[in-house]
């Protein structure tokens, strides 16, 4: 049994980190851009199967690594502009149904843009993992990539993200503008220029979360359809907007599905979605919504 | 300095400036007077670029704005404060009166001597400088948001409504602010809006009455 329950909360970690990663740019680009992109889970799908490729073609296990984190820059740094500046850019004062449709579109054409790139066949390579080893916690052997490094870097990334928002000129103005666009014009911000950078941080971190995911599950198409449906559950949870409330509640939604999985597995896919019907029935605004200065 | 001319401003299909023309000369004090609704903040949001203008339009220092977008017009050295504060509640008092000069990349001597210019006119701001905006009153909020607007408004302030929701106490001390500022910065101008305009009387040197988006009359003061 106290297996068992270890093993639950292990797992329910590297998945909370696999997921925070990528609700945290989905919560990012919505609350500064207001805009829910539903085609956050194709640069996770981007980002998950480029850190393949790249890790394939790295040669050693550690080079493997860092090609995971080139893969996730190079897709966050071609697709997050692009997209933003091609598409987005256009629609910010139209209704927000366009705005989703337009998304949705996009998430559409991507997923065969996958499909063309990568076949259909699975696509698997765990270099990274082997080249950080096993680790054994109570006399469990446990892979120290989902154990350390995915939790790790996930609490290096919220650190970094606050401290960024809250000390940073630039990361003021991001707030400034998240929170009033036409004021922040008013004292001379550029609100362009910061929807930019946002969309561009947001899609980095949506294939960060997807190139760290990469060697720890078989790629096939589809792949982002279940991310993406996930980290808009924790998005919800959490309250749109919300940086913080987003970690916790992807800490809270990794557990819940990962002891689902060990103790009641008729429940593992309800869980995340009980949890958000539950929270948005008592809290519409979410979990940390409503508090509008915590709001990113 | 700042001519408004025959400006037209629509919101949503309906129009709300019809031909204002308005004009604040360098050093100039203008009262914007007018019931709610008449047009008074539908003119400033026009002169700060973030409406649209149907027709006409605005010039500075003979200049047109037309092709100025929002955000690069409080370099031109224009400060606005909203009627509603618009501070960001998330933001210190400092670090909101911060922002307009980091936004417009002034070096840090120069964001200093700002901010001094501020703590210097208004110094109950100075004690509340490490307060969050969204938690201070209704009428330190007002005061906030003059400071804020004082960063960059070196040349022209735009000021809607600003005794609006004002208590009488703090009504007072905000007018002996403005009182303070018009004495001592004679090259500033100003551009205040009121529904009353007995509260704008002591600081200006004209008054542009508004109604129903068109300039009904203008009455300057005697001698000027």
């Amino acid at each position: 049994m106290e297996l068992l329950l270890l093993l639950a909360l292990l797992d329910g970690l590297a998945y909370a980190a696999q997921l925070f990663m990528v609700a945290v740019g989905l919560t990012l680009v919505f609350g500064v851009l207001k805009i829910l992109n539903v085609a956050h889970g194709s640069l996770f799908a981007i980002g998950a199967y480029s850190a393949s490729t790249l890790a394939a073609l790295a040669g050693t296990p550690w080079l493997s690594l860092l090609a995971l984190a080139l893969a996730a820059l190079a897709v966050g740094a071609i697709a997050g502009p692009s997209i933003e500046r091609g598409l987005l850019a256009r629609i910010y004062d139209k209704e927000q149904v366009l705005q989703l449709l337009l998304t949705f579109a996009l998430f559409m054409i991507l997923e065969d843009v996958q499909k063309l790139v990568w076949g259909v066949q699975p696509v698997f390579e765990d270099a990274p993992v082997r080249a950080l080893g096993p680790v054994v916690v109570g006399g469990i052997v446990y892979t120290a990539y989902q154990l350390i490094l995915l939790p790790g870097l996930a609490v290096v990334c919220l650190l970094f993200l606050v401290w960024f928002l809250r000390r940073t000129v630039t990361g003021r103005m991001i707030l400034a503008v998240a929170h009033d666009r036409e004021a922040a014009e008013a004292i001379g911000i550029d609100s362009r220029r910061i929807y930019l950078l946002a969309f561009t941080i947001g899609a980095g971190l949506a294939a960060l979360g997807g190139a760290l995911a990469a060697p720890t599950t078989s790629l096939v198409p589809g792949v982002g359809v279940q991310t993406i449906v996930l980290s808009f559950a924790v998005v919800a949870t959490a309250g749109l907007g919300q940086i913080e409330g987003a970690a916790a509640t992807a800490l809270l939604v990794g557990l819940g599905r990962s002891f689902a999985v060990y103790f009641a597995p008729e429940l593992e896919v309800v869980v995340p979605y009980l949890l958000m019907v539950i929270v948005l029935v008592l809290r519409p605004s979410g979990l940390f919504g409503g508090r509008e200065l915590r709001r990113i | 300095m700042l001519s408004l001319e025959e400006v037209e401003v629509a919101i949503q299909g309906a129009k709300i400036l019809r031909g204002v023309t308005l004009r604040v000369p360098e050093g100039g004090r203008i009262g914007l007077v007018g019931r709610n609704g008449a047009g008074k903040t539908t003119t400033f949001r026009a002169i700060m670029g973030l409406l649209p203008l149907e027709r006409g339009g605005i010039l500075f220092d003979g200049a047109s704005l037309a092709r100025w977008p929002a955000h690069r017009r409080v370099a031109l050295g224009i400060g606005y404060a909203p009627e509603d504060r618009r501070l960001f509640p998330n933001l210190t008092v400092e670090e909101n009166l911060r922002l307009p000069a980091e936004a417009l990349g002034l070096a840090p001597a120069e964001r200093q001597r700002r901010l001094e210019r501020v703590w210097d006119l208004l110094p109950e701001l100075r004690e509340l400088r490490d307060r969050r905006a969204g938690a201070l009153s209704g009428g330190q909020g007002k005061i906030a948001a003059l400071g804020r607007a004082l960063v960059t408004g070196t040349r022209l302030l735009l000021l809607d409504e600003p005794f609006q929701g004002l208590a009488p106490a703090l009504a007072r001390r905000y007018g002996e602010i403005l009182a303070r500022l018009v004495a001592r910065e004679r090259g500033l101008a100003l551009l205040v809006s009121e529904s009353n305009p007995e509260l704008v009387a002591p600081f200006v040197d004209a008054v542009v009455t508004i109604e129903r988006g068109e300039i009904a009359a203008v009455t300057r003061k005697p001698g000027l």
